[in-house]
């Protein structure tokens, strides 16, 4: 697309050249290419000022204490990739990548099941109070979680799942439906009608009809929730802090605030902590950027 | 789009009278639309309609005892100047975080957008920030900005600009600046990619248009690009905004509101009234006036932004 915007730009461009019958186009041209130079200049600019901060935080997890503290070079002198081991095992880094691991998988696993049955319904079947429900879900988004998160620890500890996995899981869940319904529901609205009225025709059973016919074709919109909701719920941070009490329950975000707390922990091994604690997300990022680009356009595009 | 065998399709997979398959449909939809419900019901509007019932009562958040009292709890809040001056740090916020977060978005998007080579590249690096989370950003910010050895103050040594050099955390004049600053670094990579997304769906051919007519570089932003993005526009700033207006983590990290209340904000406040004080009574009704707050913000949007798409 951007491809051919461009192409077509210059096209634009060579047109008027040619056009305008110049005998040397070249001033124009001169021009376009200091053009060029100076967005790429202040895109790389603003490239630089995203990763600085991450190729720092490599940087600085990779020094002596010594050396960082010193500060006189922004790049480590030798690297003590020891560091990494020392906070793998004083942050216990791999009990809360576990975790998170584990509280992500089963989010996703919820909030995909819930919000295809859900979007399904939405965008397929005819009920009573149909639109009654698709208001409601709407409605919903619109409360902020600071209006909620309060009472919604209450309620938890009233239940008995205050401090629990499955507390924090049911909470991660229900705040991803709404959004994943709604994605849900405009990918069913835009595939064709065709396959699920033969298998009606044949007899199939409703439930049958969606596990067996509509979900298999659904892989695109189910991978762009996952991955919108994956991130999401990896990320998550005010309710686990509200969660939790017990260290082993954590997922890595609070871990790391813990072992900030913890008996000051030495600033090279913090960032090596830190480091440690973005690598599943970034490398989940990277191989997964379609989904997210795709997945983000559709919750707020639709 | 629907060929006319669907017509056909209805009554032969419905043989079974009419008043029996209605109820039976009713019944599927329910069912496949059930657990999104239960649990929307369960764990987002009961606690929603607790949380205004609790700013009426006073709770320490382990006792089973809850008795009412009125609207104590409301009085409590308007005499509290830390509440207040978290609504003007997040105004604050969201001002800044709004035009200088989008302003940014766009910019950079349209040059994005018009670069041929490594689009996907600039693409990934711009929007890597927004994977990270607040506890990650604000522990690799705290050691930038530390004064003594953090790289900021260094680099303006390094750089001849000592003088510049600043306690960017701990100075009331400046930990605001500051925190809004890392928040604009962590979010404006979101509204990146929907306005990113926008422009490639601009048809090419309006540009073309205008180009031949000799239009300007600000006159094809004017008159195509801008009014062309307004839906974008509309979605992204309601979204951008709402998340400005519940920053929570990046500041807790940063400066857990400090210095003093210098950068308090109303989540951090409603948090630290909660599980800090264990005035809970007190921090629902911060909840119940902020949270109503921003329900009313998103109405208000909502209803400009449909009035705009009718005219």
């Amino acid at each position: 697309m951007s491809l051919q915007n461009t192409e077509l730009a210059e096209r634009g461009i060579s047109v008027r050249a040619e056009g305008s019958r110049e005998p040397q186009p070249s001033p124009l041209r001169r021009r376009v290419r200091a053009d060029r130079v100076g967005l790429y200049g202040l895109l790389a600019v603003a490239a630089l000022i995203a990763l600085f901060p991450l190729l720092w935080m490599v940087s600085g997890s990779l020094q002596s204490l010594d050396e960082l503290l010193a500060g006189r070079s922004l790049l480590p002198s030798d690297l003590r990739w020891d560091n990494y081991i020392t906070a793998w095992v004083q942050g216990d880094l791999g009990m809360y990548l576990v975790n998170s691991v584990t509280y992500t998988l089963a989010a996703v696993a919820g909030i995909l099941v819930v919000s295809s049955m859900a979007g399904y319904a939405l965008a397929r079947l005819e009920f009573w109070g149909k639109q009654a429900f698709t208001f409601l879900i709407l409605a919903v988004m619109i409360i902020p979680a600071p209006a909620m998160f309060l009472a919604q620890y209450r309620l938890l500890v009233s239940l008995g799942l205050s401090n629990s996995r499955t507390g924090y899981v049911l909470i991660l869940i229900t705040s991803g439906i709404p959004m994943a319904t709604l994605i849900m529901r405009s990918f069913f609205a835009s595939q064709p009608k065709d396959l699920e009225e033969a298998a009606a025709i044949d007899g199939a059973s409703p439930l049958k009809i969606f596990t067996r016919v509509i979900l298999p074709l659904a892989k695109p919109g189910l991978a762009a929730v996952a991955v919108i909701q994956g991130l999401g719920a990896w990320n998550v941070y005010l309710m686990a802090l509200v969660i939790f009490d017990d260290n082993s329950l954590m997922p890595i975000q609070r871990g790391l605030t813990s072992f900030t707390s913890a008996d000051t922990p030495q600033q090279q091994i913090l960032l090596a902590a830190t480091t440690i604690s973005i690598v599943p997300v970034i490398v989940f990022y990277l191989l997964a950027q379609k989904h997210i680009v795709k997945g983000i356009g559709a919750g707020a595009l639709k | 789009m629907t060929p006319p065998v669907l017509s056909l399709a209805r009554p032969v997979g419905a043989p079974r009278g009419k008043p029996k398959g209605k109820l039976r449909r009713n019944f599927v939809g329910l069912l496949f639309l059930a657990p999104a419900i239960v649990l929307i019901g369960i764990f987002t509007i009961t606690p929603f309609a607790q949380a205004i019932l609790l700013s009426f009562q006073s709770w320490d958040g382990v006792s089973p005892d809850t008795p009412f009292v009125g609207w104590e709890n409301y009085g409590a809040v308007f005499v509290n100047g830390a509440f207040w001056a978290s609504m003007q740090n997040v105004a604050v916020f969201a001002v800044f975080g709004f035009f200088i977060g989008n302003g940014v978005a766009i910019a950079m998007a349209v040059a994005v957008n018009k670069i041929g080579r490594a689009q996907a590249f600039f693409r990934t690096v711009f929007y890597l920030p927004g994977v990270l989370s607040v506890v990650v950003v604000g522990l690799i910010f705290s050691s930038l900005f530390a004064p003594q050895t953090g790289v900021l103050n260094r680099l303006l040594a390094l750089a001849g600009l000592g003088d510049l050099q600043q306690n960017w955390l701990g100075d009331p004049a400046l930990a605001l600046p500051s925190v809004v600053a890392v928040f604009i670094w962590f979010h404006w990579g979101f509204g990146f990619l929907l306005f990113l997304a926008g422009l490639q769906d601009i048809p090419a051919e309006l540009y073309e248009a205008a180009e031949l007519d000799g239009a300007r570089a600000w006159a094809r932003f004017r008159f195509i690009t801008w009014p062309q993005l307004a839906p974008v526009t509309t979605i992204v700033s309601l979204l951008t905004l709402l998340a400005a207006l519940q920053v929570f983590g990046t500041v807790q990290v940063l400066t857990n509101g400090g210095p003093g209340y210098h950068t308090m904000v109303p989540t951090l406040q409603i948090y630290a009234e909660a599980f800090v004080n264990h005035e809970y009574g007190t921090a629902a009704a911060m909840s119940v006036l902020f949270g109503g707050a921003l329900v009313l913000l998103s109405l208000l949007q909502l209803a400009v932004s449909a009035r705009r798409s009718r005219t």
